[in-house]
């Protein structure tokens, strides 16, 4: 077997065990966790662009080293490094438990690596499964014991019946097919789509990725859990989380082949009702992080439209909005994180006199923002694009309308967080927010990066295009 | 065959009694007993399918090992004097019609289905068969599996400590 190509996930292994030995020594200081957590997640980085060409197949072939899996790693690994950046103060969790905290976030990166390269059923289960079970650890580290546990409870409550749900599937999957490789279901499978137990079976085990993404009916724990979890994690849950349940939600799909019908009228409805119900609630939430959940809610629906289109220029376009969430849905987080300096939720008016406390950071809101709601020349525009177009050339004229009209509802509360801001004037006069110049680094590469791959994306989207085509 | 098919469906209804009781029981203790009989059915079950090392391990580790932590969890955490419904009729009534449409659909759709007419070839599984198969062809799946127990435990342990304060069952009380 040719170790070399496994490299990154043994990195992400041992990074996690080199946390695990620092927690059981319990003597070192949260400055130097989070500095090894900071070198260890950059290195992760590097290791993953490094590894970036490799191509094989592990494991009896049920793990697939592919660009596809390669890129979504590496998106993994920014994903992380970036929400390691701004655990320099870690308020929501409990100093003693910090090394814990990190190892359960790398293992969980490393969980969801594992879960873009399976093409075995029973390794995506397990390795979904993984995931899981450190979020709601990580959930419950927060350091107002009842909110996190409360939160941890319910997400693991959703998730053991999503989980319960998509094992049930596999089961009728592997009864119909008798085969459990993707590969191989993409050879048996097209012929026999339309036999109703096969149909039953494929979406009962997309509602284990539906849960991860929180798409309607699996989307209940969102709110609470971005609301409950520590907002480092909340940031991580939306975005590194969504990178995975998105790249293995597109695996899966495409053992379906061109298939039309039922498979793709019931993806068009969970899509349809996932963005319709995210942004009507968004309208009326105070809490900027139960905001936030909504949002991200809807964004699911916006991504599966990609994915039920089930081409090429579909799923490129899914990954590319993938990224674009990863870089919003972080920026957005940010500028939670750095307002709430004690690791408390915050409302919409406590961003107020935002752009006179810490002007940079407001911008940097305010664009983000703009790109969730699909704002030119942001890459949130161009990733709708994308997506949309895609679905256009399959002729879901409907869905596009439906999908515009939620754009249109969800510019009203993305309006809103920019005027709390940037309008709405304080109570008392604002305290300048001091920001640190390491953050303003991050805070210009985030705008940059919003702004270049909204403006130039072709080199980034001809990435997606080579990944996902090896899909097919 | 005719033997074998009327022992199946003997054991699938003792395991769905077993389970319904289980589930539906207000004394915490007596759940887990009928717990025990459902996992010595599917024990059974598992025999009778040809798998007799699975059979074994089902025994040991569930209806064991696993069941006997849960008696020791309950009778430590003294949860039983739970007074109120755990679901009121108003929720409890459309999940059993929810619960019951499913059940139509799915044997429509398990019965419609030709696979569900396949004749199963008798086949017995050596444990030594089983394991190789196990550790050989999904060891990755086994390593991760083995990952998570040790999530689990960090999760525990951190459940078990972040609540010496207060007592497990406040913390139930709260989150009901």
């Amino acid at each position: 077997m040719n170790w070399a190509l496994f490299n990154t996930e043994i990195f992400y292994f041992c990074a996690a065990v080199v946390f695990l030995v620092l927690a059981m020594l319990r003597q070192t200081g949260h400055r130097t966790s989070y500095h090894t957590a900071l070198f260890l997640a950059a290195l992760g980085v590097v290791v993953c662009i490094g590894t970036l060409h490799l191509d094989g197949l592990l494991f009896l072939e049920s793990y697939r080293i592919d660009l596809f899996s390669q890129v979504c790693k590496a998106l993994l690994a920014m994903g992380l490094l970036l929400v390691v950046c701004l655990c320099s103060e870690l308020e929501g969790v409990a100093a003693e438990w910090h090394n814990e905290f990190y190892m359960l976030l790398f293992t969980c990166t490393l969980a969801m690596m594992l879960l873009v390269s399976s093409v075995h059923m029973i390794t995506i289960y397990v390795s979904l499964e993984l995931s899981s079970y450190t979020l709601y650890v990580m959930v419950a580290l927060r350091r107002d014991k009842v909110t996190g546990t409360k939160a941890a409870l319910k997400y693991f409550l959703v998730g053991v019946v999503a989980s319960a749900v998509m094992l049930f599937g596999l089961a009728l999957l592997y009864a119909a097919c008798g085969a459990t490789y993707l590969t191989d279901l993409v050879r048996l499978l097209p012929p026999l789509l339309n036999r109703p137990l096969v149909m039953t079976a494929l979406l009962l085990t997309l509602c284990g990725f539906f849960f991860k993404l929180a798409v309607f009916p699996f989307h209940f724990w969102a709110p609470d859990v971005y609301a409950g979890a520590p907002n480092q994690l909340a940031a991580y849950i939306a975005t590194a989380s969504k990178v995975a349940a998105i790249a293995i939600l597109m695996r899966v799909t495409a053992v379906a082949g061109d298939a039309t019908g039922f498979l793709v009228d019931s993806l068009v409805v969970v899509a349809i009702v996932s963005m319709t119900v995210g942004n009507l609630v968004a309208l009326v939430q105070k809490d900027l992080k139960r905001l936030l959940a909504y949002s991200s809610i809807a964004h699911a629906g916006y991504v599966l439209i990609g994915i039920l289109s089930l081409t090429p220029a579909g799923y490129s376009g899914a990954l590319f909005y993938a990224l674009a969430l990863v870089v919003m849905k972080f920026t957005c987080f940010l500028v939670v994180i750095k307002v709430a300096d004690d690791g408390r939720n915050i409302d919409l008016d406590q961003l107020a006199g935002l752009h006179r406390r810490a002007p940079l950071l407001a911008m940097a809101l305010m664009l983000a923002v703009f790109g969730l709601a699909g704002i030119p020349p942001t890459v949130g525009f161009t990733a709708k694009l994308l997506v949309f177009n895609a679905a256009m050339q399959n002729g879901y004229l409907t869905l596009i309308l439906i999908a515009m009209f939620n754009v249109v509802i969800s510019l009203y509360y993305y309006l809103l967080i920019v005027k709390a801001a940037y309008l709405t004037e304080p109570a008392a006069e604002p305290a300048p927010m001091p920001v640190s110049g390491p953050v303003k680094g991050l805070v210009f590469a985030l705008v940059g990066t919003m702004l270049v791959t909204g403006i130039a994306p072709h080199y980034l989207i001809e990435l997606a295009r080579r990944a996902t085509r090896v899909l097919f | 065959m005719l033997l074998y098919t009327i022992l199946f469906y003997l054991l699938s209804a003792l395991i769905l009694a077993a389970t319904g009781l289980a589930v539906t029981r207000r004394n915490l203790v007596h759940a887990v007993v009928y717990l025990v009989i459902s996992f010595f059915g599917s024990a059974m079950l598992f025999y009778l399918l040809g798998a007799p090392f699975l059979a074994a391990l089902e025994v040991i580790i569930y209806a064991g090992a696993v069941m006997i932590l849960f008696l020791f969890i309950i009778m430590m955490l003294r949860v039983a004097d739970f007074e109120e419904q755990m679901f009121p009729p108003g929720q409890s009534i459309p999940a059993a019609i929810l619960a019951l449409g499913y059940l139509g659909i799915g044997a429509v759709l398990i019965f419609s289905d030709p696979g569900s007419r396949a004749p199963l070839l008798p086949a017995a599984a050596e444990p030594r068969v089983f394991g190789s198969y196990l550790f050989v062809k999904h060891w990755l799946a086994i390593e991760v599996v083995s990952l998570l127990l040790l999530v689990a435990l960090v999760g525990a342990l951190y459940i078990g400590r972040a609540n010496k304060a207060r007592t497990v069952a406040t913390v139930n009380k709260e989150n009901v």
